[in-house]
């Protein structure tokens, strides 16, 4: 048998509807503003804040919880948004980077990481930002050796770390 | 921003864009009536497909088309070039025949409204193979007789003779890159043309090559790549997934974005192959080389010929009058191999200097010190002097920053807090070349200038250095010049490789600037109500962005801006093109950076733990622009050597060929708790042989010797030798 004689011609799509169907509803609220939103039940925070919302600051590195790129906050505390589902979500404050500080008015973590030069790609950077801003507020020692574990969810492949235990070490300093 | 001449540490001029989430990488690109593609990956590693059904998928809500080899429509090969030029490692367009040569390869596509949906349709795509076993094997054997790659003297003879020798061999793992970025495509059909958003480290290179595999005019395809979440060398050729996505976005006539995921990255876009390299050194009593042998293998994909080339910097790192060097390839069931960080000269530098630090005990002589009785006068490989070469420097510093005169050589003999202490030492080196390039500087009347190039900035820090490099030569402070790169519309400029782009691009820039100042003079002499009108262009000079008479200073001249004004012109603009020195037979030197690696370890046999603790590293890199970006790269290529000596490896599932450790927890890469202190320091021995700032690169040159460093510190520690990486807890414990 030629292989070829079995493959089928794909279908043209029942409907173009289909988007909306089996979708939830969910009212987020991100960076301060409540947002309705009709959503597939599968789409992640994530895919929901960079695809459907268009927050693309918060990152995709690995969709499975094991780099931190798409670290976001839910009710004050760092998550990762590729974990969780959108409709899980109802009411919860959702802060991204975005919400965080914009260029003119950084966040003391963001201005840091600007002074230390902690990235290099800046594709972690969203991520790590938002690591560091929740870590301020968690029962973290006072040492890099601290600092560095509770920042080790947060892979930085080019490898930027020792700058980014500096600035945040600098925000810490001045609290 | 304050004004930032070269040589000063400035924060990078796109960090507010960076640390704020407004950076546009591929992925985050959108457009209306956007469409996902997720592609279907072989099960199997060698075989072929028996049958592709689509029906459910091809049905299933919001799927707009499922693509396979029957329906993808025609793509291209794109022919052999010399050199780098329209280059792609992969060279099988994406479903082109119905054989499986690895495990993951891309059979079928699913395209969708959602992302959701297209993971739903692809995960529906029913595929039956006639599997075959797959050869993962990590043992090599060459494939025929190897390639002689060098020779000099009688080395056969002289290794037999010799009165300390040493005959090992060494391997390096399959390594992936692992950027956090995931690569990706987002494809922009309009009926007529292509806009390709795509994860290249190399925007000119991918055009060519997709235009030639799309089958259209170079003019008709344009790439866009701003931002780069980093690619360490997996994303500089084009990957099959962005002819999948420009297919359908062809075919459906809407855009299309396809992510590779992470999974994916360990099958589907490259790795660093793996080598294993015999290494023989023959030496006298005084320690002096006599011999120097090293046969390097490693293993490739079963259609493309990818060579690592492990003995690149072995013919010029020590002097020897008798040195050969083979290499040789060995097919494997695996995706195919590319260049990763420092290809070459990673692993080689691993086992040349592993096998030094062996040859420096047999020897009894401490192992900075035999480097130095090994230093050569000149590149015996090449015959040729180093335009600029300082190890000697490095590694004489390095003991010093380091404290390498406290060391005792027994092993297992230091101490620190009940910690046992390891130190090690080894030599790196990187080549020091330039690409062709083209550069447009536009000097405006409010006083600013943009320059403009179609290379990218890779996190490595472009737009910052090329700022400081134009500010340098015009007196136009730093944050008065914008930078434009990452799109193919722009004067073509070097792909992102080999540590290049800053040695690349300078002579370009200085030539664009010299003629868009000289269009200002022009219009000087020219136009009426300047101070300069009716004089000669050559009675004019130009100082810090100002015009002035030769024979005065710039106190009486005017700012270039009013002159542009006075001319009522917007601006003048300058093209600078430079040539290669990359692949050029014609050298007068021998161009090489290098460097010096020093590694702490701690080892607690109690409880089996090993820590790098501290590493410093000299670097002799010429000139360096930008210190902050600079160190930076040092530091984050010791983190990643980090990785290499202890964590990387990416391990085959013998019965399928899988890469079964295909997760960012299972391929462990160094995190922030594993990063030891890091000291760099770097030499300022401009290389004017190179280009006019005497600026080389430091992309890749820390990842070299580092693994050496820290395998010779865990020998060091333990007395067992490691020469088959990664270090394993388990081999220090036998
Ligand atoms: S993308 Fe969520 S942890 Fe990696
Ligand atoms: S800055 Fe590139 S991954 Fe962290």
């Amino acid at each position: 048998m030629r292989p070829t004689e079995v493959f089928a011609p794909a279908e043209p799509p029942a409907d173009g509807q289909s988007a909306r169907k089996n979708q939830l509803a969910v009212t987020l609220r991100v960076n301060g503003e409540s947002v309705a939103l009709q959503i597939d039940p599968r789409t992640t925070l994530l895919d929901c804040l960079r695809e459907t919302m268009r927050l693309t600051g918060t990152k995709k590195g690995c969709d499975h919880g094991q780099c931190g790129a798409c670290t976001v906050h839910v009710n004050g505390r760092r998550v990762n948004s590729c974990l969780t589902f959108a409709v899980m979500h109802q009411g919860d404050d959702i802060t991204t980077i975005e919400g965080l500080g914009r260029p003119g008015s950084l966040h003391p973590v963001q201005a840091a990481f600007l002074e230390h030069d902690a990235y290099q790609c800046g594709y972690c950077t969203p991520g790590q930002i938002m690591s560091a801003a929740a870590l301020l507020e968690e029962p973290c020692g006072a040492t890099d050796a601290d600092v560095k574990e509770a920042m080790s969810g947060n892979i930085c492949r080019c490898g930027a770390y020792p700058n980014i235990v500096s600035a945040i070490q600098d925000v810490r300093s001045e609290r | 921003m304050t004004v930032s001449p070269a040589g000063s540490s400035v924060p990078r001029i796109e960090g507010p864009l960076k640390v704020s989430g407004i950076a546009t990488y591929t992925s985050d690109f959108n457009f209306p009536g956007l469409l996902y593609a997720v592609p279907v990956c072989a099960t199997i590693g060698s075989g072929t497909i028996a049958g592709l059904d689509t029906s459910v998928a091809g049905s299933m809500p919001g799927v707009q088309a499922v693509y396979h080899r029957a329906n993808i429509g025609r793509i291209y090969r794109s022919a052999p070039d010399e050199g780098l030029g329209t280059h792609l490692d992969e060279r099988r367009p994406p479903f082109e025949d119905d054989v499986i040569r690895y495990y993951g390869q891309y059979v079928a596509a699913a395209v969708a409204d959602t992302y959701e949906q297209a993971i739903a349709a692809a995960n529906a795509v029913k595929v039956t193979y006639d599997a075959k076993e797959p050869d993962v094997r990590d043992q090599l054997e060459p494939e025929g007789q190897p390639n002689l790659d060098g020779e000099r003297g009688d080395p056969d003879a002289a290794f037999d003779s010799a009165p300390v020798k040493i005959d090992q061999t060494y391997s390096t793992p399959v390594e992936t890159h692992n950027p956090i970025e995931l690569h990706a495509s987002v494809a922009v059909w309009d009926g007529q043309d292509f806009t390709l958003y795509e994860t290249t480290q190399g925007v000119v290179n991918h055009r060519d090559v997709a235009a030639e595999m799309l089958g259209v005019p170079k003019e008709r395809v344009r790439v866009i790549s701003r931002f780069l979440g980093s690619g360490f060398g997996g994303k500089l050729f084009p990957w099959p997934h962005s002819f999948i996505a420009a297919a359908a976005a062809r075919d459906l006539n809407r855009p299309v974005k396809l992510v590779v995921s992470r999974d994916m990255m360990f099958q589907n876009v490259g790795h660093r192959p793996r080598t294993q390299q015999r290494i023989r050194l023959g030496a006298g009593s005084d320690g002096k080389l006599v011999a120097l042998m090293h046969d390097s293998l490693n293993h490739t994909s079963i259609l493309d010929d990818y060579q690592e080339n492990c003995s690149e910097a072995t013919p010029y790192s020590y002097s020897t009058p008798n040195f050969r060097a083979t290499s040789g390839l060995a097919r494997r069931n695996v995706g195919t191999p590319t260049s990763m960080r420092g290809p070459g000269a990673v692993p080689g530098l691993y086992a040349l200097e592993s096998a030094m630090d062996e040859l420096a005990i047999a020897l009894g002589i401490d192992p900075v010190e035999l480097r130095l009785r090994n230093e050569p006068n000149k590149d015996e490989g090449l015959d040729l002097p180093f335009s600029s070469r300082h190890l000697v420097e490095c590694l004489a510093v390095g003991a010093k920053r380091f404290g390498w005169s406290g060391r005792d050589p027994r092993v297992g003999s230091m101490r620190k807090n009940g910690l046992i202490l390891g130190w090690g030492v080894a030599g790196c080196s990187w080549i020091a070349e330039r690409f062709a390039a083209q550069v447009a500087v536009d000097l405006r009347d409010d006083g600013s200038a943009r320059v403009a190039t179609a290379t990218q900035d890779i996190g490595t820090g472009t737009y910052t250095v090329l700022a400081n490099v134009v500010s340098e030569k015009t007196g136009i402070p730093a944050n008065k010049i914008e930078v434009v790169l990452g799109d193919t519309n722009l004067p073509p400029g070097p792909i992102s490789g080999g540590s290049m782009v800053t040695a690349s691009v300078i002579p370009a820039v200085s030539q664009a600037i010299e003629s868009a100042q000289q269009r200002i003079l022009m219009a000087a002499i020219e136009t009426e109500g300047t101070p300069f009108y009716g004089l000669e262009a050559d009675a004019l000079a130009f100082s810090g962005g100002i015009v002035h008479r030769k024979n005065e200073g710039p106190e009486r001249g005017m700012a270039f801006e009013k002159i542009l004004a006075k001319a009522k012109a917007r601006s003048t603009s300058g093209l600078g093109k430079a040539e290669a020195t990359f692949g050029s037979e014609d050298r007068k030197f021998s161009q090489h950076s290098f460097g010096a690696q020093f590694a702490e370890v701690t080892w607690q046999p109690e409880i089996a733990r090993l820590r790098v603790s501290r590493v410093v590293t000299v670097i002799d890199a010429g000139r360096i622009i930008n210190p902050k970006p600079a160190r930076n790269q040092i530091e984050g290529s010791v983190v990643m050597g980090v990785g290499m000596a202890l964590l990387e490896a990416t391990e085959y599932d013998a019965r399928f060929g899988a890469p079964i450790n295909n997760n960012l927890a299972d391929y462990m890469v160094a995190t922030n708790a594993d990063a030891p202190q890091i000291e760099v320091t770097f030499l300022d021995y401009p290389d004017r042989v190179l280009n006019d700032m005497g600026a080389r690169g430091v992309g890749e040159i820390g990842l070299a010797g580092i693994a050496a460093a820290i395998t010779a510190a865990v020998y060091h520690a333990t007395g067992v030798r490691v020469r088959n990486l990664p270090v394993r807890l388990e081999e220090l414990l036998a």
